[in-house]
């Protein structure tokens, strides 16, 4: 056999690069997902006009946005592989684990991007209070973390079942739950000046839960 | 099938072992009860009507299908490779292989070389596109390719890293006479130093094997 470096952290990172580059080729997901959320915030914008005083509301729309523009998006990367019939090919060069941690690395990245456009877009269009910087990034970051390591490991999951259309709602929801659950709480708090540190916590202790699980259950997918 | 004599053991890169390998696709059987002991180097052909599981067979070898029942024991120099682990050492071209059709040949195949974690990617890109007669095509996307362009394409994905093992499923169809000519060539060339499996039914490609595992499965129209 030829020599071959550590493969594992080059695997991921290739997996990753890969799927840089076909989204740019493609601008599968992306453009979906911006016009989503441009066209959903332009819509309340201009029924509602601004909102600041509702921190409750704006919390949960600023995460339903995010979460809905993102969430078909972040899932579909591992059915593009089955319906592109490239999994053969993708499982004949790495482990599932850094197949799915390079696509966990991609989708982190799709959502910074989306959020890049879309929290300074709300800001400008919904308004809301002044932002206590640094928790709202905690919260963000934290709440994009696990949304991202909730929509990989459904999108794991589902990738090779029949009814994934059907079955992506079904399996999105309850895990999904808590994930907005926490965000939209950590958000609104931050505006209210209220302690988020609940909020952070399970934010973070369920990003660390699903990547553990996730690790565990990846190695076992796939196996057909 | 016909029992096979192992060649002798001791100056084998890989053997391969089969004790009453069976698979279900359910409720149909895929593969029947096949026993069978190969070493390298050297060609086999395995051979048998229509769903007997020609390809099933290359599957498992390979670690992308988990058999019903039965042993398949993979060792290269001497260290048995489990299901997982046997991506390094295996080679497969096989029908339902696809590529990134957004990607060039050579994207494809260095994407495959970075996860793999081979040495000088782009010289092992170049290397398996020239062994191929592909070179010229590099930079074509792959969806441009012809059925035979694409099936050069499987042979230099399969060649990529040089491995003991190398299964080709059906590995002259859509290839002109040239093509085959490059096939004849290259297992020739393989099976100097390593094992080589094919999966055909075609009389050219069957007298490149020494040795024959002839698959007795029910074929096309039996449900059993």
């Amino acid at each position: 056999m030829p020599a071959t470096r550590s493969s594992s952290a080059g695997a991921v990172w290739a997996i990753l690069r890969k799927e840089c580059r076909s989204e740019w080729r493609t601008r599968y997901g992306l453009n979906s997902a911006l016009l989503f959320a441009v066209t959903t915030l332009t819509s309340i914008s201009f029924v509602v006009g601004k909102i600041a005083d509702r921190t409750d509301i704006l919390a949960a729309l600023l995460w339903i946005v995010l979460v809905f523009a993102a969430l078909a998006s972040l899932a579909h990367t591992f059915v593009r592989e089955v319906e592109g019939h490239t999994m053969t090919m993708l499982r004949l060069v790495a482990s599932p684990t850094a197949i799915a941690l390079g696509k966990l690395g991609f989708n982190l990245l799709f959502l910074g991007v989306l959020e890049a456009v879309t929290v300074p877009l709300f800001l400008v269009l919904v308004g809301g209070p002044p932002l206590h910087w640094d928790r709202f990034l905690a919260v963000l970051g934290l709440g994009s973390v696990a949304l991202a390591a909730a929509a990989t490991l459904v999108g794991a999951v589902i990738a090779q079942t029949r009814g994934r259309g059907a079955l992506f709602a079904a399996v999105s929801l309850p895990i999904l739950l808590p994930v907005l659950a926490g965000a939209v709480s950590g958000t609104r708090g931050q505006w209210n000046g209220a302690p988020i540190g609940a909020e952070l916590r399970l934010l973070g202790a369920y990003a660390a839960a699903l990547l553990g699980a996730s690790l565990i259950l990846y190695d076992h997918l796939w196996e057909e | 099938m016909s029992a096979l004599p192992a060649r002798e053991a001791v100056s084998a890169v890989a053997t391969l072992s089969a004790r009453e390998l069976t698979h279900r696709y359910s409720p149909r059987r895929g593969l029947d009860p096949v026993s069978f002991d190969l070493a390298g180097p050297g060609v086999t052909a395995v051979t048998g009507p229509n769903g007997s599981g020609k390809s099933t067979l290359l599957r498992i070898v390979a670690g992308l299908l988990r058999p019903s029942g039965g042993s398949c024991v993979l060792a290269c120099e001497g260290r048995e490779l489990p299901a997982r682990a046997r991506r390094p050492a295996i080679g497969l071209a096989a029908p339902d292989l696809s590529f990134y059709e957004e990607f060039t040949v050579g994207e494809n195949l260095s994407f495959a070389a970075e996860a793999r974690g081979l040495d000088d990617p782009r010289g092992r890109v170049r290397e398996s596109l020239e062994r191929v007669g592909l070179l010229a095509r590099a930079a074509d996307r792959a969806d441009a390719l012809s059925s035979g362009m694409r099936q050069r394409l499987r042979l230099a994905f399969a060649l990529l890293h040089q491995p003991p093992v190398l299964l080709l499923d059906e590995p002259g169809s859509h290839l002109d006479d040239d093509g085959r000519v490059m096939v004849a060539r290259l297992v020739g060339e393989h099976a100097e130093r390593g094992l080589v499996l094919i999966a055909t039914n075609e009389e050219r490609e069957k007298t490149l094997a020494g040795h024959a595992i002839q698959l007795r499965g029910r074929g096309v129209g039996d449900p059993a």
